[in-house]
């Protein structure tokens, strides 16, 4: 009973841990490369979401200080930073993977991976 | 992708989508935002006409070349703002040592050389979305087979 | 009474989240996938802002819902649009 009132309360980690679950198991079970590349951001931003999640003290505010510094409670900006160069990362590799993924579209006609393999064992 | 609905939206949303990123890049030192945030909306606005348009449209508003040249100037005035710094004898990228003025802290002009830093960062950023996106369109039709 | 609507709205949130996220993986149509993980990105933006982190949330629906999605529109554009 102690656990469920703990995890009811953490309810944030246990959506992060979920929608990572579900980002990785699209990952493994389609054989779209597009939608890998779209399991792979859920993953990502689940991992933010994980961080910021962290960060957040219940009732802070947002961490901006106008001219006279009047609020009592902030919320830790430090995993938000951090995120924000995650989030950057996370569309590098997008765009990167899209053209590596135009690429192969060029090369084998196909974007599906099972295909790719098949066309790759009668080479 | 022809489709009237989607030419018509994306030409009365763009205008604004601009001045927001505008808004942002140029309030970076006051609110939540910055460089980043709004070069990004900012190149997402040109990215988004050259989508539902057509590249022609698009290279009209931004060429892929002058992305490039915007995307280097944008590094370039980043660190000549840096060696302000060290011309005038303080550290690279000194803001109040260097001599900028500081300003009362709330108004727009104010935080000195963090104001022109997050200008040239909206413009680097928003040309390199803008290079991202040609170069995932266009592909290797310049450079030729590679395999 | 207000801290227990917000509670309620940011469990409703998440579980919008989870639902968007299976949505995507059970999509056929990739163009469909891509606009419902738009709408995916818009509300984990507006989870960041009820977890008081606004440059997080702007910077998410700049890049994560605005620019991921034109570039994964471009992409399916120069590829196949079917699974």
């Amino acid at each position: 009973m102690e656990m469920l009132i703990k995890i009811v309360h953490n309810y944030y980690y246990m959506v992060a841990i979920l929608l990572f679950v579900i980002g990785m198991h699209t990952m493994l079970t389609h054989s779209n490369l597009i939608k890998k590349v779209i399991a792979m951001n859920i993953m990502d931003t689940s991992v933010f979401l994980m961080f910021v999640a962290v960060g957040y003290t219940y009732g802070g505010a947002a961490p901006i200080i106008t001219a006279p510094a009047n609020e009592v409670l902030y919320v830790n900006p430090l995993p938000g930073s951090l995120m924000l160069t995650g989030i950057v990362v996370a569309v590098s590799i997008t765009a990167y993977a899209l053209s590596l993924v135009v690429k192969i579209y060029r090369y084998y006609g196909t974007v599906d991976y099972d295909e790719i393999c098949l066309i790759r064992s009668q080479e | 992708m022809e489709d009237q609905i989607v030419r018509i939206t994306s030409r009365l949303v763009a205008p604004f989508i601009q001045v927001y990123g505008i808004y942002v890049i140029l309030h970076g030192h006051l609110s939540p935002g910055g460089g980043f945030s709004g070069g990004a909306i900012f190149g997402a606005s040109l990215v988004l006409v050259a989508l539902s348009f057509n590249l022609e449209v698009g290279a009209k508003q931004i060429s892929h070349a002058t992305a490039s040249v915007l995307e280097s100037g944008g590094a370039l005035g980043f660190v000549i703002t840096g060696l302000v710094g060290v011309a005038v004898g303080a550290n690279f990228l000194a803001n109040r040592a260097a001599g900028f003025p500081l300003g009362e802290t709330g108004e727009f002009f104010s935080a000195g050389a963090i104001f022109i830093i997050t200008a040239f960062l909206g413009v680097k950023v928003a040309s390199t979305i803008v290079t991202l996106f040609y170069n995932i369109i266009e592909g290797e039709d310049k450079s030729g087979d590679a395999h | 009474m207000v801290d227990v609507l917000t509670e309620v709205l940011n469990v409703l949130l998440l579980l919008f989240l989870v639902v968007c996220a299976i949505a995507v993986a059970q999509i056929r149509d990739m163009l469909s996938a891509v606009i419902v993980f738009a709408s995916f990105g818009l509300i984990m933006a507006i989870v960041w802002q009820q977890l008081s982190s606004p440059d997080v949330a702007m910077v998410e629906a700049a890049l994560g819902t605005g620019v991921t999605t034109l570039l994964l529109i471009a992409a399916i554009s120069k590829t196949r649009r079917a699974e």
